[in-house]
Parts: C-alpha cells; structure tokens; sequence
C-alpha cells in the first residue's frame, strides 16, 4: 500500500509509470496473438438505458442484465444478487487487468533501462 | 393666615390643613431646582451640585486632594487623566480594565455591573460592561496564539502543495472504454474520423 508512491517520488523516479501520462509501449509487444476485449452491449441499447458515461465499459451488459432484473423485481430490492455479483465480478476483473496493465509498463520500463545500462557499460 | 394648630385648645384640627401649610414652609424655604423641588420640597437625587461635577484639571495639590475626594478616591490612588486638550478635565485615571476581570463572586451592590455604590466610573465603563469590550487575558499568551495558528496554516498550506506536487494514486492504469474511448458519446464529431483506440485482454 503506496510502495508505488515511494517508488514513484523517491526511489525510482524515472521507470515507475505515471497513470496520468500515455504508456509508451506497443500493445503486442511480448505477446504472441493478443486477443482484443470484447464489447457486447451495443451503442443503441447503452442509449436506450440511458447509461451515464463512466458506465459505459466492458461490463456494461451485465449492468444492463441487472438494471433490468431489478425493474421487474421491485418493491423487493433482494431479489437480483446473482446478476448484481455477475456485474461486480466483472468489474472486478476489469480492475485486476488495469493492475495487470500498470504493471507490465513498469516492468517494461524497468526493463528498458537494464538494457541502457548494460549498453552503456559496454 | 393663622391656622388651627398654633391654638392649643380641645378643638378638632384639620389634618390636611396641617399638611398645606408645612408643604408652603418648605417650598418658601427650599433649595431645590425646578420643577422636582415646587413637587416634592427635597432636591431630587440625580441633580447635582457644581461640587460634585467634573471640573478642570487640578494643578495644585489641594485641587488634587478636593478632585480625589469629589470621586471617592484615595489622594495616592487619585491621577487625573492627562490634560492633553480633549476635554477630561480632572476626571480621574482608572486601570483599562472590563468588568469582566472583576471577581464573580464578590457580593457586589450591582452584580451584573460588577460595581459598588459610590464607586468612581471608568470614562469608558459603557464600553466595558460585561456584554461588551472584554479585556481579561487570554489563556495563552499573544505570541503563543500567533505561533500556533500561524504554524497550523502554514503546515496544511504545505501539505496540500505537497499534493498538488505529488499526488497519489493507484497503482493502476487508466480504464479502458469501448467505441474509441466513447468517441460520439463524449460529443465528438459524427463526419469526422477518431482517432483509433484498441483495447486488449491482459
């Protein structure tokens, strides 16, 4: 918790990656076939829901499930707990690949300046 | 015109005759002012005499002791306020202090004033009441104050420069959105091309 922040502001000022800025580096690179996410909910229904923007991700079908289970259970707010665990598990892993995703470009910096270092001494 | 009561005689007297006459004796011999005398034959309380009024500054030391003694001071307590062309005259110099540092407990003879009968009055006692000016001391000192609240300003002025240098956050990357970054729902342009956004599984 914050080794990032020491890392980032202390120690390794130069290879840990800035959220805030773009990651430099290509996409595929160090994958063999990287296969693209998936957007199931279209445009159209995201409209019709009336979705706000931050909704609007890769798990945006299952909030779409879930908004309307809720709809055709109400008054009993207990009813949907299998579609509401769908969506926060699919938000979750969203997270976990944002994670995954920081930690590769630090890796990836890290590794870029292994190898300015060795060229350097050679 | 002679009246009953100077005969001694068995004779009835007349009570409010009495009275009449003893009430125009007082007035023919009265020193009162105005309309409270011709009403009451006494003078009235609030009116006072030239001697018990301010008068000018007192040079010598006999004007020093007649002006403490007009205030119920002590000749070594009495110092007049300075003569300086604001017009105090010989009125006397009390400590600038309010009623609130007056002991509460004391059985005053005007407790909310805090004051006793006869007790000479600050040129400001108005000023100093217990609803207004409060001069007793603070807990801490001034300096003290100053440091502390200064000190505990300028910390929290540091600290959130400090985060605005230095944010923090999660070690994490920015989310990922479908449709180009939500190209059209943030307001882009439908003619024109956005720019190519493609997200992968990790």
């Amino acid at each position: 918790m914050g080794a990032h922040l020491v890392r980032r502001y202390v120690t390794e000022t130069e290879t840990e990656p800035d959220p805030a800025k773009k990651f430099e580096f290509d996409p595929q690179f160090g994958f063999e076939n990287r296969k693209e996410r998936e957007m199931i909910a279209t445009q159209e229904q995201m409209n019709l829901a009336q979705l706000p923007i931050e909704q609007r991700d890769y798990c945006a079908h299952y909030l779409l499930k879930l908004m309307k289970c809720k709809r055709d259970n109400w008054p009993n707010f207990l009813a949907c707990k299998h579609e509401r665990h769908d969506w926060d598990y699919c938000e979750h892993q969203d997270y976990v690949m944002r994670m995954k995703e920081y930690e590769r470009e630090r890796r990836l910096q890290l590794r870029k300046k292994r190898i300015e270092a060795q060229a350097e001494a050679a | 015109m002679r009246n009953t009561t100077s005969v001694r005689q068995q004779q009835p007297v007349n009570m409010a005759g009495v009275g009449f006459r003893r009430w125009a004796q007082a007035l023919s011999k009265g020193k009162g002012s105005g309309i409270s005398a011709l009403l009451s034959g006494s003078r009235a309380a609030s009116s006072a005499s030239k001697d018990s009024l301010p008068g000018p500054y007192p040079k010598t030391p006999e004007e020093r002791a007649a002006a403490a003694k007009k205030y119920n001071m002590r000749v070594e307590d009495y110092e007049p306020l300075p003569d300086n062309g604001e017009g105090y005259g010989d009125y006397p110099k009390l400590p600038d202090r309010s009623q609130h540092e007056r002991d509460p407990w004391y059985q005053w003879d005007h407790p909310d004033l805090r004051r006793n009968w006869g007790e000479p009055i600050h040129w400001h006692f108005d000023m100093y009441i217990r609803n207004r000016v409060d001069t007793s001391p603070s807990p801490v000192s001034w300096s003290t104050m100053c440091k502390q609240l200064f000190g505990f300003i300028g910390f929290m002025l540091f600290m959130f420069y400090v985060g605005e240098k230095c944010p923090s956050y999660q070690p994490v990357a920015p989310k990922q959105y479908p449709f180009n970054n939500l190209y059209l729902e943030r307001g882009g342009d439908p003619e024109k091309e956005p720019e190519d956004v493609k997200n992968y599984e990790i």
